[in-house]
């Protein structure tokens, strides 16, 4: 999966949102706009108003700051670091959150090919995966999805959490322990 | 000599983010070692099953909740000025409008149309704003007009200029339309199989997608496939359409063989050639040179598409690009064993 720094926002785009431009603004925001949703509601195991509220924080945590973003680093590194903090913040409010199961009649996404019952074990499987991160320590949690959703590398998620690179393979190896054991049916399933 | 358990570099290994020279001693260690190979197969898996979490478009409003934000934070910054739809903005008005009346999809006999740009005529009559269409209804657009369709709640279609579609059934379980002419672009969130698009030659059928479809009157188009899948047949033909793939389908012929669109350009080319020009074997050997692992997508259709002698060129290929599956034999394949051919395409479907 492509991560965001492959897309390209220029050095020019982010001078005219320093100038208050909204039409650059509403560029950044069309770029990824969909990645950062997609990491937030996966990190709220599916609770699109939480995933709604985080994307909001962040953009205009983004636009409001952008004077302080020195241009030295790619803007989607430092959107990413916007994406964890909001993240771990709603989730230390919500201390709580932690302990919530997903919503069961929550519809999931159906994206599978093949027969009915293809596709019903297709959408158990991803309410699993969902369930099974949800259920990990938020820290390790959105280094998970950093990882496997958003495909970075260790170097670019240690920038994006701000810790070293033996910290992120310490929290992905404690993390996969955690999945591959509550994943333990569906990877059967796949054996 | 069997070394220390490797189980805490096991993450890193998968992950590709270990040093050569421990790639070597863990692979060492993984060759004898039938704990760490256990969990090895589970972090492999685990990783893979991760993965393929879905990515979701934003709802639509919340543009204009950061807009407001922004003009709190900054009164001196004007207002954004009005843009044209996108196709993006479309498909997260799908899901919003998917999410909030999930439940209850299906239940819409008449789907809204609002008005993009120009004069859309509509159920006979020229549009200027919004109205509603009904099964029967036709929806036609010149060079300067736009429309777009909810599609009862499940979803939204847009109607690009110079298209002409029909609403076919609004059905609880049957959403359908008509491509006459024309390019739609179709965002819907649903269970598979409630939503159709006919064309003069094939049918898309929505498995939980976004894609653009163009077709002519006679049944030439393509369908063009930017998330989920799209099944694309006809009587007795069927092609599996994921993201990032493609499928032309003629007049006379039907749906062709699915690709990559970033496949080399003469493997593109020898999918069309294939399944249109009647020079196969040409085209087949092509293929089976250009073929990378992901390229596999189309060589599984390949496999009902061919001679038995040719299908075993197609397996041997496939086999030599993506490790085969215990439970799925040669001679299972090439006698086309549909539960032999449905457990392998599980398994390509991960990496396509």
């Amino acid at each position: 999966m492509a991560d965001l720094s492959e897309r390209t926002i220029s050095a020019d785009t982010v001078e005219a949102c320093r100038r208050g431009d909204r039409d650059a603004f509403r560029a950044v925001y069309e770029c990824y706009k969909d990645r950062v949703y997609s990491i937030s509601l996966h990190f709220f195991h599916g609770d699109a108003a939480m995933a709604s509220d985080v994307t909001q924080q962040v953009f205009l945590k983004l636009m409001t700051s952008l004077g302080q973003f020195r241009g030295d680093a790619e803007l989607s590194t430092w959107l990413y670091r916007l994406v964890v903090n909001a993240c771990l913040d709603v989730s230390r409010r919500r201390k709580s959150e932690a302990l919530v199961e997903p919503d069961e009649s929550r519809p999931e996404r159906f994206v599978a090919a093949g027969s009915p019952e293809e596709d019903y074990a297709r959408a158990e499987r991803e309410h699993s995966v969902r369930c099974a991160i949800g259920a990990l320590p938020p820290k390790f949690r959105v280094a998970v999805l950093l990882r496997y959703f958003e495909d970075l590398s260790y170097e670019q998620m240690a920038k994006a959490l701000n810790c070293s690179m033996g910290t992120v393979a310490s929290r992905l190896s404690r993390a996969h322990r955690a999945l591959a054991a509550r994943l333990k049916d569906v990877i059967d399933r796949r054996d | 000599m069997l070394t220390s358990h490797v189980s805490n570099r096991l993450a890193a290994y998968v992950d590709g983010e270990v040093t050569p020279s421990d790639v070597r001693t863990i692979e060492r260690h993984l060759a004898e070692c039938a704990r760490c190979r256990t969990d090895h197969q589970q972090l492999r898996l685990a990783a893979a099953t991760l993965k393929a979490l879905p990515m979701v478009p934003v709802p639509d409003n919340i543009w204009p909740l950061i807009e407001r934000g922004l003009r709190e934070a900054s009164p001196t910054v004007p207002p954004v000025r009005p843009r044209v739809w996108r196709w993006a903005a479309a498909g997260a008005m799908a899901v919003v409008i998917a999410v909030v009346a999930i439940g209850r999809w299906g239940t819409a006999t008449r789907w809204e149309v609002r008005v993009l740009e120009g004069s859309p005529v509509v159920a006979s009559r020229v549009l200027t704003d919004g109205g509603q269409v009904g099964a029967g209804d036709w929806i036609e657009t010149d060079a300067r007009a736009r429309a777009t369709i909810d599609v009862g709640a499940i979803g939204t279609v847009e109607i690009a200029p110079d298209s002409r579609v029909r609403v076919t059934a609004t059905r609880a379980n049957e959403h359908r339309l008509t491509l006459e002419r024309g390019r739609i672009h179709a965002v819907i969130s649903a269970p598979p199989r409630i939503f159709f698009v006919d064309t003069a030659s094939a049918t898309a059928v929505d498995l939980g997608c976004e894609y653009t479809l163009n077709a002519d009157e006679a049944g030439d188009g393509v369908l063009r496939v930017t998330r989920g899948w799209v099944s694309f047949q006809t009587d007795g033909l069927e092609s599996l359409v994921p993201a990032g793939a493609a499928c032309a389908t003629h007049r006379r012929v039907g749906p062709g063989l699915p690709y990559f669109e970033d496949a080399t350009d003469s493997f593109r080319q020898a999918v069309n050639d294939f399944g249109f020009q009647k020079i196969a074997s040409e085209s087949l050997n092509t293929m089976l040179a250009e073929a990378r692992a992901r390229d596999t997508l189309t060589l599984w259709h390949l496999l009902t598409r061919v001679s038995e002698a040719d299908r075993a060129r197609v397996y041997d290929r496939m086999a030599a690009l993506t490790a085969v599956p215990p439970a799925v034999s040669r001679e299972s394949v090439l006698k086309l064993d549909p539960r032999t051919l449905q457990r392998w395409r599980e398994e390509l479907a991960w990496t396509w």
